[in-house]
């Protein structure tokens, strides 16, 4: 029997403000399913009690609110006044902070309720955690991100947030089948998130509407929402196989060309582009390892033994010896490339590109790879995630869309668009 | 022992010689410590002094074999960043108890060089206008600038060769002008971020302060965490791009004064001195800058404004974030675009030159603690993520320093080091008797 934990956060803000459903009742439903559901292992901290007086207060308190009485989940790199903050490290095992990050302070302002926080790798990165997919426990529900998209995917809390340095937030949503949005870089308050890359790390949101994606916009900007015109026209698509397509599996190759003839078919324009340079996921790397070598530079000369030796050696040693004068040259590739995109998209109103290689893949070990998602990133493209179909495991497959920067909301339009057609 | 106290010393002497044995860090850290209790009643820099911790630093490198880029030498860091052991207030009420689980790498990078953290130096309002207690070393009746106060004030009144700050409108290049040191803003992202209090994150640069070019370079090697190479004097003269800025008018006539002289010394040593101005997509750059800080800076400060809004400035809250409230998201969007063309043209005009020269600030430093001064001279090149040098070169009619500021080619650091280094030496021959 399902209760309130199946509607989408706008769904539920409906009937909050309608008065048919209350805060205690749908944030109750959400931790009935959390405990039911225990074994997929989504979150780093979840106290019922504190969700529920939570919840009981946004009831009592009569103002409204874009967000009056939705639970979310916060990934555990963003800093909860209230609840432990532990960045996936034993280094920050308890670690309670001082103040809300801003994204959590905008949440509750709006009337959101925090359920928990959601488990992440060890700080975004690429050592994993206990999470399993909510739709198979053999396999990785991806990363960082791992809590949020699971918990999202398994109706324990209708959104979630996440971050995305490589591809931390749409990988994850692709593999649990939810849709991972992440926006235009520079939009979203970083104030009380752990610093990766301060070039790359963006915050993002998983959840299972693209209405949730325009409400969430609103709460996090403090803006009126922009909502999804769903009835808008046939968008210009530019199929975007990436200079990674050789990387990805059959499955995926197989569904973004049935897609793009799909929607070519339902009187969308679709035409080929590449992007260039060819090399620019060398560039990520760069930045990614200069700029983590440095931001966690306390992490890495005090506590070196608590860290896991693939982010120790692998990536911050790495960091370490790469010369500035290769990562100045990457810095000034990603501008050059970003003005690519941008006269790209003078004709083309979003581009088709795969979410993930594949299916997420079979145990815990790894996240996956986040080749599909590193390439927006540096582009601080706006970019989502959208639910397409199962692999040969029987697991969700996605498809990614990537709008022009600062034009959110038009990608989300054409999302709409293109979600309709894929049924 | 050299005949000046260690506090007085530069710190690439210090280093040589603790390096040579002729000086403990312990003593350097003591002879510090020794100033500050003297002076810092009235300069009023510090925020929190760690003493004891750092003698005890101080010994234990003294004990250790090994010696690192900054091994012994005294910093301070401004109180916009986080430390794991001492107190963290962003300068704010609001913040009083705070104690971060880690170090802002601002402040791990130079500790793990060897480097003594003394203590936190006092910053305005979440780096923002609302001044703090720091007073000019040079005369108390007079602003230190801001919102970097307590760095700048530490390092000219010789209570410590180094310190961090930050610059999000020009709170790294004024107050070093004001108390007559050497400012440094590196281009934007090159010095990590992490563990500092944002403000604007389009604009924030973590920034540093010292007494000489030397020194700055040195300590710019530890904050990006890359091997040291000492910049060397220029063999042939600078070209030099003499750009009075859009803000000529409102400059003093100290400031004036001071940058033209300067330019006519330059000149008559040989630089090549051209008239430069801006190039026209630079044009709104001071209403880019107020959109781009005051639509961040409402949603920047949404943890305090939902918890404790009663405790922020009357200033910060009237003006910043009134403002935010009205700006809509495409404003904010044209801001962050306009931005973008002005970075481009700015990297296509400033390669014509080894330099731009200009002003670091209206002129000397204004009278009273009220207000930290104008950041009209800085704002423009923050926003463009140019590095920036600012040399003292003269004195005002209250004989407050008056400085002039050096602005290089975004990414070309090092080059400006170099020039830096040049002009340093040019300005020094010349105001010697």
């Amino acid at each position: 029997m399902s209760g309130a934990e199946r509607l989408t956060a706008g769904e539920a803000a409906v009937r909050l403000s309608a008065g048919t459903l209350t805060a205690e009742r749908l944030v109750r439903d959400c931790l009935k399913r959390a405990q039911a559901r225990a074994e997929v292992r989504a979150w780093a901290w979840l106290d019922p009690e504190q969700a529920l007086a939570q919840a009981r207060a946004v009831d009592r308190d009569g103002r409204p609110g874009l967000l009056k009485g939705v639970p979310v989940g916060v990934k555990d790199v963003i800093d909860t006044v209230d609840m432990p903050t532990q960045h996936g490290s034993p280094i920050y095992r308890g670690h309670r902070p001082f103040a809300d990050a801003a994204c959590v302070a905008l949440i509750r302002a709006a009337g959101g309720v925090i359920l928990g926080k959601t488990v992440t790798t060890e700080f975004a990165n690429r050592h994993p955690r206990e999470t399993v997919h909510p739709h198979n426990p053999q396999h990785t529900p991806g990363g960082s991100s791992s809590g949020s998209a699971a918990a999202v995917a398994d109706f324990q809390v209708p959104v979630g947030l996440g971050t995305q340095t490589g591809g931390s937030t749409i990988r994850p949503a692709a593999f649990c089948g939810v849709i991972g949005y992440k926006p235009s870089f520079g939009e979203f308050s970083r104030v009380g998130i752990k610093m990766q890359c301060h070039n790359l790390d963006t915050l993002g949101v998983i959840c299972r509407s693209l209405e949730d994606v325009a409400l969430m916009r609103g709460v996090l900007l403090a803006q009126d929402p922009h909502p999804v015109d769903r009835r808008s026209a046939a968008p210009r698509i530019g199929f975007c196989r990436t200079p990674a397509w050789d990387h990805a599996d059959p499955d995926t190759q197989a569904l973004l060309e049935r897609t793009a003839s799909r929607l070519a078919a339902a009187g969308a324009t679709m035409r080929d582009v590449a992007v260039t340079p060819n090399d620019i996921l060398d560039h990520h790397r760069r930045i990614f390892q200069f700029e983590a070598a440095r931001n966690y530079a306390y992490e890495y000369e005090m506590h070196g033994d608590k860290l896991s030796a693939a982010l120790r050696d692998g990536l911050l040693t790495a960091g370490r010896t790469l010369p500035l004068s290769a990562y100045v040259d990457a810095i000034e590739t990603a501008e050059a490339f970003r003005c690519n995109l941008d006269d790209l998209f003078c004709e083309l109103d979003v581009l088709l590109a795969p979410s993930a290689v594949g299916e997420a893949p079979e145990g815990l070990a790894s996240t996956g790879d986040a080749r599909f998602n590193a390439i927006w990133t540096l582009a601080w493209t706006p970019c989502v995630t959208l639910p397409a179909g199962t692999g040969r495991k029987g697991l969700p497959l996605g498809i990614q869309l990537v709008g022009p920067r600062f034009r959110d909301e038009a990608l989300l339009d054409s999302a709409a668009w293109v979600e309709a057609r894929l049924q | 022992m050299p005949s000046v106290e260690p506090n007085r010393l530069p710190a690439t002497t210090l280093l040589q010689l603790i390096h040579d044995g002729e000086l403990t860090a312990e003593a350097v850290v003591e002879s510090c410590l020794a100033r500050i209790a003297e002076r810092d009643p009235v300069v009023r820099a510090w925020s929190h002094l760690a003493s004891e911790e750092a003698l005890a630093r101080a010994r234990e490198l003294d004990k250790s074999g090994r010696k690192n880029l900054l091994h012994g030498v005294p910093f301070g860091l401004k109180d916009i960043f986080d430390t794991a052991d001492m107190p963290t207030t962003y300068g704010s009420p609001i913040y009083v108890g705070c104690r971060p689980a880690a170090d802002a790498s601002a402040g791990a990078l130079p500790r793990a060089a060897g480097g003594i953290l003394l203590g936190k130096t006092v910053t305005t309002e979440f780096a923002n206008r609302h001044p703090g207690p720091t007073t000019n070393p040079h005369d108390p009746n007079f602003s230190p600038g801001g919102s970097s106060s307590g760095s700048a004030a530490a390092v000219a009144d010789f209570m410590v060769p180094l310190a961090i700050g930050t610059q999000t409108g020009g709170s790294v290049i004024r107050p070093a002008a004001y108390c007559g040191v050497v400012g440094f803003k590196p281009s934007f992202g090159l010095f990590p971020p992490a563990g500092m209090r944002i403000n604007t994150e389009t604009l924030d640069t973590v920034g540093i302060m010292a007494r000489s070019v030397y020194d700055i370079a040195l300590f710019r090697a530890a904050m990006t965490a890359i091997p040291h190479e000492p910049p060397a004097m220029p063999e042939t003269t600078p070209r030099l791009g003499l750009c009075r800025g859009p803000h000529w008018d409102d400059a003093q006539p100290e400031g004036r004064a001071v940058l033209e002289a300067a330019a006519d010394r330059l000149a008559a040593a040989g630089a090549g001195i051209r008239e430069a101005e801006l190039p026209p997509e630079c044009a709104e750059a001071d209403e880019v800058q107020r959109t781009l800080g005051s639509f961040e800076g409402l949603r920047n400060h949404m943890p305090e404004l939902y918890r404790h809004e009663a405790l922020l400035s009357l200033e910060l809250r009237e003006e910043k974030i009134a403002q935010g409230r009205r700006l809509s998201l495409d404003e904010f969007r044209r801001g962050c675009r306009n931005a973008e063309r002005a970075r481009a043209a700015a990297q296509v005009w400033a390669a014509g030159f080894d330099a731009i020269l200009t002003l670091p600030a209206p002129g000397q430093a204004p009278r009273g603690l009220a207000s930290t001064g104008s950041a009209v001279f800085n704002a423009v090149w923050t926003q463009l993520w140019m590095p920036c040098l600012t040399l003292p070169a003269g004195k005002g009619p209250n004989d407050l320093p008056v400085g002039i500021q050096l602005v290089g080619r975004r990414q070309g650091d090092a080059r400006l080091l170099e020039v830096g280094l040049w002009v340093e030496s040019r300005l020094d021959q010349e105001s010697r008797p």
